[in-house]
């Protein structure tokens, strides 16, 4: 195969690499959104919050996969057990234990006065939480959020070991048939992740730039 | 059944000051341990009729900020009652944030929602607190900031406002909700004089319509034009309470001459 069909080849492992990225993602916000506030909230709670980022920011990615590939797929019938649904949870909870620190530092960054305020027109703690520390928490994330991004679209390319069809799983196939052209294949497959990774970070750190400035930051 | 508007009846509040490690001595006192106990609030009582303006004044670091603090809610008091009309909100099960929503408080750095216009900062509570119907909401949002003088930066964010006009906004967003007192922590201290003066202006308006205001503030000129009673605060406790003229003529403790003194001679503009 040449370099060229090697390209298109990698290329159609692009939307499974993109797709797992994106549901991981936002996994991560559903996750780690509301744990940081009860992180910061909460007094009673934290300590488990804690143990759950702990243990998700501790244990390789890959042990995490195998772990939950072959107790998952034991368990539960097909679209749970599926190596992409599997991919998904994996590192969607991953993410949201890193999400989880990154808006821990953002409810910081908005400040306690604002809570103060919203408590003073008359709305209980999660009612200031949802109406204004989360709309305000966004903008002091950007810069965490476009490097976990990054990370995800990274890291996805360990799910090529529990058979989730990605760019890395076709460059591992193309390698391992003739004519086993090693280096072009690895190097076509960085250039797909740098161009995955690449723009929507930067876009990210655009809008949190404009949204702060816009709020007077 | 009272008639006052609020009252607070023997109210304490402590809170432990952190400080750096090391502290320094400073004329023999030391700090070993690194904290401090301010004691904030020490058996204020403190009673508040229909149309009231009150005004206390007092050293900084005195307390008076956060017996303001706790008469909202906004801090819970380690002792003492303190009463909305009828409803005492330091009973365990009243449900605070709705009798908060009965308050005012305007702050002395503002703390506009920032994420929101100037429209949507006195919107917000009447939307989701008061549950008013869109139109209505709006309705009474603009008439609130017509009220106070920013009809011009209605869909100004926070930043883009100069000091007093965001400290407006704010006396509108604590006002629109038509609450049965407002209570305002220092609203001019963090402005310069010039835009002070706006401040004042919105204050002698809602003061002229029969507002209850309970308000912290240095503005001797304001508060002696406004106030029906001055509270002189130091140490956490009322030290003398009395109409403006007593304590411009002849105040009853040394402490409060001594301050008095001390404003009056700095303050020579006017």
């Amino acid at each position: 195969m040449d370099a060229w069909g090697t390209f298109i080849t990698l290329l159609g492992g692009v939307p499974v690499t993109l797709s797992i990225s994106i549901i991981s993602f936002l996994i991560g916000i559903v996750l780690g959104l509301p744990l940081a506030f009860v992180r910061v909230y909460e007094k009673r709670a934290r300590y488990l919050v804690d143990v759950y980022e702990k243990v998700f920011r501790g244990i390789p990615e890959i042990v995490l996969l195998l772990l939950f590939y072959y107790g998952l797929r034991a368990t539960f019938p097909f679209p749970f057990g599926s190596p992409f649904f599997v991919a998904c949870f994996v590192l969607g909870l991953r993410s949201g234990a890193n999400q989880s620190q990154i808006y821990r530092g953002a409810i910081r960054g908005v400040g306690d006065e604002q809570m103060v305020a919203g408590m003073s027109i008359g709305f209980s703690k999660w009612k200031a939480i949802w109406h204004i520390m989360i709309p305000q928490v966004f903008n002091f994330s950007t810069p965490g959020l476009g490097s976990e991004y990054a990370l995800l679209i990274k890291d996805s390319a360990y799910v090529y070991i529990i058979t989730v069809v990605d760019v890395m799983f076709q460059t591992d196939r193309i390698v391992h048939s003739p004519p086993y052209d090693q280096v072009t294949s690895y190097v076509l497959a960085a250039i797909i992740y740098i161009a995955l990774t690449f723009p929507i970070a930067f876009w990210l750190d655009k809008w949190g730039n404009k949204r702060k400035k816009k709020i007077g930051l | 059944m009272t008639n006052y508007v609020m009252e607070a009846r023997h109210l304490f509040k402590t809170y432990v000051e952190k400080k750096a490690k090391k502290t320094k001595e400073v004329g023999g006192d030391t700090c070993p341990t690194g904290k401090h106990i301010v004691d904030a609030v020490q058996d204020v009582s403190l009673q508040i009729r229909k149309g009231d303006i009150k005004l206390i004044f007092g050293p900084s670091g005195s307390g008076k900020s956060t017996f303001l603090r706790c008469m909202a809610m906004l801090e819970t008091p380690d002792k003492g009652q303190i009463f909305l009309g009828d409803e005492e909100l330091t009973k365990s099960g009243v449900d605070v944030n709705k009798a908060r929503a009965r308050i005012g408080f305007v702050f002395q750095h503002i703390y506009l929602f920032r994420h929101l216009t100037a429209l949507g900062n006195v919107e917000l509570a009447l939307r989701q607190v008061l549950k008013l119907p869109k139109e209505e909401a709006r309705k009474r949002a603009l008439d609130a900031l017509a009220e106070v003088k920013v009809s011009d930066c209605i869909n100004r964010y926070p930043s883009q406002m100069s000091g007093g006009q965001a400290q407006r906004v704010g006396i509108a967003r604590a006002i629109a909700r038509n609450p049965d007192i407002i209570l305002l922590d220092e609203p001019t201290s963090a402005l310069d004089p010039e835009l002070t003066g706006e401040v004042i202006d919105t204050l002698r308006d809602l003061a002229r319509e029969g507002t209850t205001m309970l308000i912290v503030s240095h503005e001797m000129p304001f508060a002696r034009e406004v106030a029906e009673e001055m509270i002189f605060y130091d140490e956490g406790k009322i030290v003398e309470t009395g109409p403006p003229s007593q304590f411009f003529n002849a105040p009853n403790t040394d402490r409060a001459k001594r301050f008095m003194d001390r404003i009056i001679n700095r303050t020579t503009r006017e």
